[in-house]
């Protein structure tokens, strides 16, 4: 997040934009996020294009720490950045994680929203995976295959979106432990909202 | 609170996974009559409603067969016996309606759908359940029956009876009875609250809905090989019917002859090997499907015209497949090597 | 965990189920494919040899069928995940080619026409 447009520019007029631990925080959590996701490219599904969706490990650290926004951008960041890197940006597999991206983000803006306790990392994980899922598969259906043979498909890749999403909950919980201690020294304005 | 938004979530969705439900069941009867099997399916989630209208249906199609057999003791063959003597005949309202209609049928068909050539049937010996593979009637006894000429335009109907000027006239309603029979049951149906169904009768159907949330698929079986030629989907209520040589039929010194009578030869029609008809009235459908049998592959467009038939297909002794404009854009032909002409399109 | 994290995680429990009585057709032998190209579906009966050529959107699939199975054995797509989709016999089997917009579904005891017209 260094705004930096001209460097040799820089030292004269002293236009500097000073960076945060939050942010290059967030910087390097946007790029494991697209690691995950190039990894996960190559991983196959009985759907092509279906993913279990485990860069939304990233995501909700994010949301948790972070907020509902700055997972947002982390999210399309990583959809985008990560379909480019891959070479599938705007096709059948990119409108398919974004439309995953975007069915888990609805969840989790749901969920920042609830009352009292709120979810934890192992229940934000779980519905946002099996958002996640059913958003692809809904979009792959809608758009590409309306084939009602899909829908036999379903209950596999649910099942998979279960275990995974719980999987995926146990490790963003040890994650945040971690994180919790570094992230003490941070100033985050939305830490926690729900907790 | 918490409940609420997680109730919310599930209910949003099952009510997505909801869209691949399964459709209410269909329930399935198989009843022996009008000469033939018909098929009754009736989609509705309430076994018992569909039960009842099957037997509804059953007795109605009991009483039509009885009604209008062409050759057992019937009220049609009394009919024929009084019609021979030159008797007038007292009808009721249904009968009325039944033969005003064939008339109607039997005009803007140019008389090439011709119920009053019963004798000629009986001739060749199509009033019999399994004809035996004797000859051919002779050209004599034939042209003998033609050169009475009897047609449906020697009945005279009135609301209450029905006379012939031409003792000739025997009538025999082989190619309409059943769809009206077809017509009947799917209105029996209806009334009894029924709105998705199909009764097929020895192959010709009239279905009205649709199998939940696809429509109905109708297999068109090819005329000469195994398997089926061509599929349609009906969509509201239509009525499918095909007239086939291969349907009933004798052999004889190696030569094949087919039940559909030419009113014009007195001979079995020539040169076409089947029709197939949709239009929504079964029994309109059911004459039509003869009579453009007769009318063959260069008449065919005008008589289906005059009958206000758009959807036709015919097949002829080469197989070529002609099809009005209506009919090549909806169904779907099974089959890749065949020589295909849509005809009188106006678009 | 939060008391929403096992409402969470009993929701999931009640789905999969729900999922699988309404969805899953188990392995019956399926006796026809179903092929869909684009918009358009046909079928094919899988008693019969045969080998097909499809047209999709890039290019042409192919897909054999031999004794009762289907498969992709070839595709112009990158990632040729139809093809390691492999042999489908089984009613409910299914596999796609997603750039060709090929699809296809193999399809057990329900027949393919509800009505036969003669």
């Amino acid at each position: 997040m260094n705004n930096n447009p001209d460097g040799t520019a820089d030292t004269k007029t002293g236009i500097t934009i000073t960076t945060t631990p939050e942010d290059h925080l967030i910087a390097w959590l946007a790029a494991l996020a697209i690691a995950i996701h190039i990894i996960e490219s190559v991983l196959p599904s009985p759907l092509p294009g279906v993913k279990p969706g485990l860069s939304n490990v990233i995501t909700i650290v994010v949301f948790v720490l972070y907020g509902w926004r700055t997972a947002v951008w982390v999210s399309m960041l990583r959809v985008l950045v990560g379909s480019i890197l891959i070479g599938t940006f705007l096709s059948p597999t990119f409108m398919l994680s974004f439309s995953g991206a975007v069915a888990s983000l609805i969840v989790l803006w749901l969920a920042s929203r609830l009352p009292g306790d709120g979810l934890g990392p192992i229940g934000l994980c779980l519905l946002a995976a099996m958002a996640h899922m059913f958003g692809q598969f809904y979009i792959a259906y809608l758009l590409f295959i309306p084939h009602e043979g899909l829908f036999k498909l379903l209950p596999l890749l649910m099942t998979a979106a279960v275990v995974f999403g719980i999987i995926s909950g146990i490790i963003v919980r040890s994650m945040l432990r971690h994180l919790e201690k570094d992230a003490n020294d941070i100033t985050a304005p939305n830490r926690n909202e729900q907790e | 609170m918490k409940c609420r938004w997680l109730s919310l979530l599930l209910f949003a969705t099952l009510g997505l996974t909801a869209c691949s439900e399964s459709s209410p069941p269909v329930h399935k009867a198989k009843l022996f009559t009008l000469g033939t099997l018909v098929d009754v399916s009736v989609l509705h989630e309430d076994e018992a409603t569909a039960q009842r209208a099957i037997d509804i249906v059953e007795a109605e199609l009991a009483v039509i067969n009885t009604q209008w057999h062409a050759w057992r003791d019937s009220p049609l063959t009394s009919i024929n016996q009084q019609l021979t003597k030159g008797e007038t005949i007292t009808i009721d309202a249904t009968t009325h309606a039944f033969m005003q209609q064939a008339q109607q049928l039997a005009t803007d068909s140019q008389q090439l759908f011709n119920p009053a050539i019963g004798s000629l049937v009986a001739l060749w010996g199509f009033h019999n359940d399994d004809r035996p593979e004797d000859a051919p009637p002779t050209t004599d006894k034939i042209d003998a029956l033609l050169k009475q000429a009897p047609s449906m335009g020697d009945i005279t109907l009135t609301a209450t009876t029905l006379s012939s000027s031409n003792p000739a006239v025997q009538l025999d309603f082989g190619a309409f009875a059943k769809g009206y029979a077809i017509d009947q049951a799917i209105a029996r149906l209806k009334q009894s609250g029924i709105e998705h169904a199909i009764v097929n009768a020895g192959g010709d159907l009239r279905a009205i809905g649709s199998k939940g949330k696809r429509p109905w698929r109708i297999g068109i079986r090819h005329p000469s090989a195994s398997g089926v030629i061509a599929s349609v989907e009906t969509h509201g209520d239509e009525s499918v019917f095909t007239s086939g040589n291969y349907e009933r039929f004798f052999d004889f010194d190696g030569r094949r002859y087919h039940h559909i009578i030419d009113p014009r030869s007195g001979h079995p029609a020539s040169g076409t090997v089947s029709v197939t008809v949709i239009h929504r009235n079964a029994a309109t459908a059911d004459a039509a499907a003869t009579a453009l049998f007769i009318a063959g592959a260069k008449q065919w467009p005008q008589i289906a015209q005059q009958m206000g038939i758009d959807e036709v297909m015919l097949i002829d002794d080469n197989l070529t497949i002609y099809m009005t404009a209506e009919m090549a854009k909806r169904i779907h032909l099974e089959i890749s090597d065949a020589e295909v002409k849509i005809i009188g399109d106006n678009a | 965990m939060t008391r929403a994290d096992y409402f969470a995680i009993l929701f999931a429990v009640l789905l999969l189920p729900y999922l699988y009585a309404t969805q899953w057709t188990g392995d019956k032998a399926g006796t026809t494919a179903s092929i869909m190209n684009g918009d358009e579906t046909t079928h094919a009966s899988l008693t019969e040899n045969r080998t097909l050529q499809i047209n999709g959107v890039v290019g042409t699939s192919t897909l054999k069928i031999e004794d009762g199975k289907i498969r992709f054995t070839a595709s112009p797509c990158l990632g040729k995940q139809c093809i390691h989709s492999g042999w489908l016999a089984h009613a409910g089997e299914f596999a796609a080619c997603l750039p060709n917009r090929i699809s296809v579904a193999v399809l057990g005891e329900e027949p393919r026409f509800d009505s036969i017209n003669f």
